[in-house]
């Protein structure tokens, strides 16, 4: 006759093969998504302050890569694992931007959007000051495979951005082709103190570039060259954000495009201070983004 | 019996440990997806509000070279960053063409 079960010893192997299950599929669920390197091949170069990338969160990542790909030609590489799915845009071979599919609950009502990427080159020290000077971490400083550390915040004011010390060096410092990213704007409910709140982090150059309307627009610049705009809100804007701009040549011509394949214009093709004209427009899953002319040739005039 | 139940702890001690390295500290696991490991989520509240730019509302670079150092200060609240200085020039974007 065979002993009676021991009921410690089955409360072990219990434990055990719970513990041994959970151990196996944590791995699976935890899979780092394996993004390429930002620049390739690796540099030493970091320019701390400057956008160096963006990623699109959207629900359906095939929409936004035929969206995409109609309007500016950019070509797409996915990334799958078990839970992710990511695309990486490039034009002309160079790493434009990522596209991640994240699905919203259902009944849940979320904003798709481009999440900008600064650099940085230290990410737990910029969390450190960030926390300290009011901003709130939204994702703590983690590793990713190839692409470096990064971290998302949100700034005093609740815009979102995320800060990134790339492992294999930041893109050069040079003009933006037709399709790639130029420029970046912060829309902020006091731009003067969140321009402070960037300086302290960053270590921006601030310059008063306000209009004679009482539009306040402030430049953020590092190593000389001009990294992105803070401007206040205007009326009936709620949200503080980032809102990135991609080089085109014709803006009335991509914002016609635009709305054929399915998005939408936000704000209407107007000329800015620099001559070139700009437009917002909107994905078809309503994320937002500009389109901004800016010729090679030097001169202003030549621009209108 | 015995023997058996010393084999199965030692492969999920083996099991484990990368799991638990993996973790990095924390950040994986714990969501139980993609989102816990990279980060990306919807994190802008719902709905822009696009509009109401006047015509002057300025957002995109300064061509370079301007000394526009926006509003006099004198007598009225300092801004609460610190101005770049008088003599800097406004700066533009980078202009050098990218290497072929």
């Amino acid at each position: 006759m065979a002993p009676p079960p021991n009921p410690i010893r089955r409360s072990l192997i219990g434990l055990l093969v719970t513990v041994l299950g959970a151990g196996l599929a944590t791995p699976l669920a935890a899979a780092p998504v394996p993004l390429p390197p930002l620049v390739q091949p690796a540099s030493t170069e970091h320019h701390v302050g400057k956008v160096i990338w963006v990623d699109l969160v959207t629900p359906d990542l095939k929409a936004a890569e035929r969206f995409y790909s109609g309007l500016f030609g950019w070509t797409f590489s996915e990334i799958h694992t078990r839970s992710t799915d990511y695309a990486l845009a490039t034009l002309e071979g160079r790493p434009v931007c990522g596209i991640i599919q994240h699905l919203a609950r259902a009944g849940e009502q979320r904003q798709p959007g481009w999440l900008t990427f600064i650099g940085a080159s230290d990410v737990e020290a910029t969390r450190r000051q960030i926390v300290q000077l009011g901003g709130q971490v939204l994702f703590a400083p983690h590793a990713v495979p190839q692409r470096g550390q990064q971290a998302v915040f949100a700034d005093p004011q609740g815009a979102v951005f995320a800060v990134l010390a790339s492992s294999s060096g930041d893109p050069p410092d040079v003009l933006a082709s037709p399709g790639e990213w130029i420029w970046s704007s912060l829309l902020a409910q006091d731009p003067g103190t969140d321009a402070a709140f960037y300086q302290s982090v960053f270590g921006y150059e601030v310059f008063d570039s306000s209009s004679d309307d009482g539009s306040e627009h402030l430049i953020l610049s590092s190593e000389d060259y001009a990294r992105a705009s803070v401007n206040g809100l205007p009326p009936g804007h709620r949200h503080p954000h980032w809102l990135n701009f991609v080089r085109v040549l014709d803006t009335l011509q991509m914002t016609t495009t635009v709305t054929q394949l399915g998005g939408r214009v936000l704000v209407e093709p107007r000329i800015d201070r620099h001559g070139g004209r700009v437009a917002v427009v909107a994905d078809p899953s309503g994320a937002p983004f500009g389109l901004l002319e800016w010729p090679d040739s030097q001169s202003k005039e030549d621009m209108q | 019996m015995k023997r058996g139940f010393a084999m199965l702890l030692g492969i999920a001690a083996v099991t484990l440990l990368p799991a638990c390295v993996a973790g990095g500290g924390g950040y994986y696991g714990g969501g139980g997806g993609v989102d816990v490991t990279y980060g990306a989520d919807f994190y802008e509240p719902w709905g822009y509000e696009y509009g109401g730019w006047g015509p002057r509302y300025w957002v995109g670079p300064p061509r370079g070279g301007d000394h526009g150092h926006g509003r006099d200060y004198t007598g009225g609240h300092p801004p609460a960053y610190h101005p770049a200085a008088p003599s800097r020039s406004m700066p533009s974007i980078p202009s050098r063409q990218r290497s072929r």
